[in-house]
């Protein structure tokens, strides 16, 4: 192959490394579960399966796509960028073998349907826990 | 058929801006999703065409849209905990030239426990470890499936019933699924069509990490009896006393399999993908074939650039043994080996990059080299003076919603 030459290909992979790297400014993020859940603490390892579909004991609770703790979440937990958990779900959703987890509008949303549901595990930041949720993880 | 919805459907997306659910109380929730890719592609050849697997025609020396351009969309009826109806529309230009609609899948989900799904209708076959997403170009790094690989079974899904049982080891998850049931598929230009009737299937994958490793493997017998070129060969040959060899080149009542492993490495910024496949069926006319593939790719942030090396070979003989090669029937000789030698020799490199620009859409770019072997491998509409390498270039943007 001729069409890209080493040394061009190399000057733009530098370039895409040098643009790729500034992130926003992180807040604590923890995750929490519905009081009466009986798990009491967990592996950023087993919370990712419930938000990556591979598992479904636990039903997944999501920020909006855009939010910077939702990026912040997935990086945490699975250091994995949004598109490639886009990437992901696109591999199970148009199977029919998973649906993407529900997204609420912001963490007080989130903290609501968590405390109305046994099953659920979400995310908030840390500032936002309070008695109805229950945080297994930071 | 001359249903045309191509156009129609794109404009779907822009209507429908993100992933669309209704929540009516005590009802179900539908969710409507789709997927979808805008390519154009052009080789450097115009002595023969460059084609996906089952596509009448392909490009030439000037771009066109329909080897790598489609768009599905999908409603999934959630009614309860544990029942759930999906439908996928698929437009591509599959068996004929122009772009068709099909109903790629539509079943009932049942959610018998937290790890075991049982699914009725029509669902994907588990040929390859990609066949979930084989139509999805967003959900792969590369542009197009290495058309060696994925030109060894046209059979994308089933009419039965599945399987789907999860279970968990510490930080491994294996997912088991065994599907059975029936298909059919379509001859280029509708020209026949196959019946597999019998089809089993298992698939496994043991994820860890950033590893995944996968098994299938798929059985079925299969039958084609409508096919004008096949039965006037198989005729000629029984007419001649030749019947050990009609016998071995018809198609009917075949047993077929295809056995697959495959590997996902996504480690850090590191990709990996690869895949070996090995088709074996009972008809010379179905050849048997191995065949492999492996991608590097690596992230840069936004952008990943990759490549591909593909294989494909015919492991069955080209030629149909005990046939005279001269005289009167030499032409019948030809036309039986013409059918034993159907499957592509092929191997390709291909390098590409994938941009993720937008939050649910990316752009690609691939070069590909090909070298088909001994026959025009798996291109179509070969001129006989066709030889390879062959480069082709395309460029496509894949999204989601």
């Amino acid at each position: 192959m001729k069409a890209i030459s080493p040394r061009i290909f190399l000057a733009l992979s530098l370039t895409f490394t040098l643009t790729a790297t500034a992130l926003p400014a992180l807040a604590d993020v923890v995750i929490v579960v519905n009081p009466k859940n009986p798990v009491a603490n967990m592996t950023p390892e087993q919370v990712a399966q419930y938000f990556l579909g591979k598992s479904t004991t636990f039903t997944p609770v999501d920020q909006p796509e855009n939010s910077p703790i939702r990026a912040e979440f997935y990086k945490k937990v699975a250091d994995k960028e949004p598109s490639q958990v886009k990437a992901i779900w696109s591999k199970l959703v148009f199977t029919g073998k998973g649906t993407l987890p529900k997204e609420y509008g912001s963490s007080a949303e989130v903290k609501k349907a968590v405390a109305s549901d046994l099953n659920a595990i979400g995310y908030i930041e840390k500032s936002s826990v309070d008695a109805t949720v229950k945080v297994i993880a930071n | 058929m001359k249903f045309k919805p191509y156009l129609g459907l794109l404009a779907l997306p822009l209507a429908i801006s993100t992933a669309y659910a209704a929540d009516i109380p005590d009802g179900p929730t539908i969710t409507i999703s789709g997927f979808g890719t805008a390519a154009l592609t052009r080789a450097s050849t115009d002595d023969a065409e460059f084609a996906r697997v089952a596509q009448l025609g392909g490009v030439k020396t000037s771009a066109g849209t329909g080897v790598d351009s489609n768009f599905g969309i999908q409603a999934t009826a959630k009614m309860n905990d544990w029942l759930s109806f999906t439908a996928q529309g698929l437009v591509r230009k599959h068996v004929t030239d122009e772009f068709g609609g099909e109903l790629a899948w539509a079943f009932a989900k049942f959610k018998v426990t937290d790890n075991l799904n049982i699914r009725v209708g029509r669902m994907g076959l588990p040929v390859y470890m990609i066949s979930d997403y084989l139509n999805v170009g967003y959900a792969s790094t590369y542009l197009r499936p290495p058309v060696e690989m994925y030109s060894q079974v046209n059979l994308e899904n089933v009419d039965g019933v599945d399987a789907i049982y999860q279970s968990s080891f510490g930080e491994s998850t294996l997912t088991t699924q065994i599907a059975a049931g029936q298909s059919e598929t379509k001859g280029n230009g509708n020209s026949y069509t196959a019946k597999f009737k019998s089809i089993a299937g298992l698939n496994m994958v043991l994820e860890n990490g950033p590893f995944t490793v996968r098994f299938g493997h798929i059985y079925t017998k299969f039958s084609v009896d409508d096919s004008a070129p096949l039965n006037a060969i198989v005729g000629g040959l029984n007419q001649f006393g030749f019947t050990s060899q009609a016998n071995s080149v018809k198609i009917h009542d075949n047993k077929a399999t295809f056995t697959s492993l495959g590997l996902t490495v996504d480690w850090k910024n590191i990709l990996v993908q690869t895949e070996y496949g090995k088709r074996k069926s009972e008809s010379v006319t179905l050849p048997d074939t191995s065949s492999w593939y492996t991608m590097f790719g690596y992230r840069f942030g936004k952008f990943t650039p990759y490549f591909t090396h593909g294989s494909v070979k015919q492991d069955s003989p080209r030629t149909v043994a005990g046939l005279p090669t001269a005289g009167p029937l030499a032409g019948l000789t030809a036309g039986a080996n013409a059918f034993a030698s159907l499957a592509p020799i092929q191997t390709s490199n291909s390098i590409g990059v994938r941009w993720d620009f937008n939050k649910s859409a990316d752009l690609k770019i691939q070069f590909d080299r090909l070298s088909p072997e001994n026959g025009s491998g798996t291109f179509v509409n070969a001129k006989p003076t066709f030889q390879g390498p062959v480069n082709v270039v395309a460029a496509a943007i894949d999204f989601v919603f």
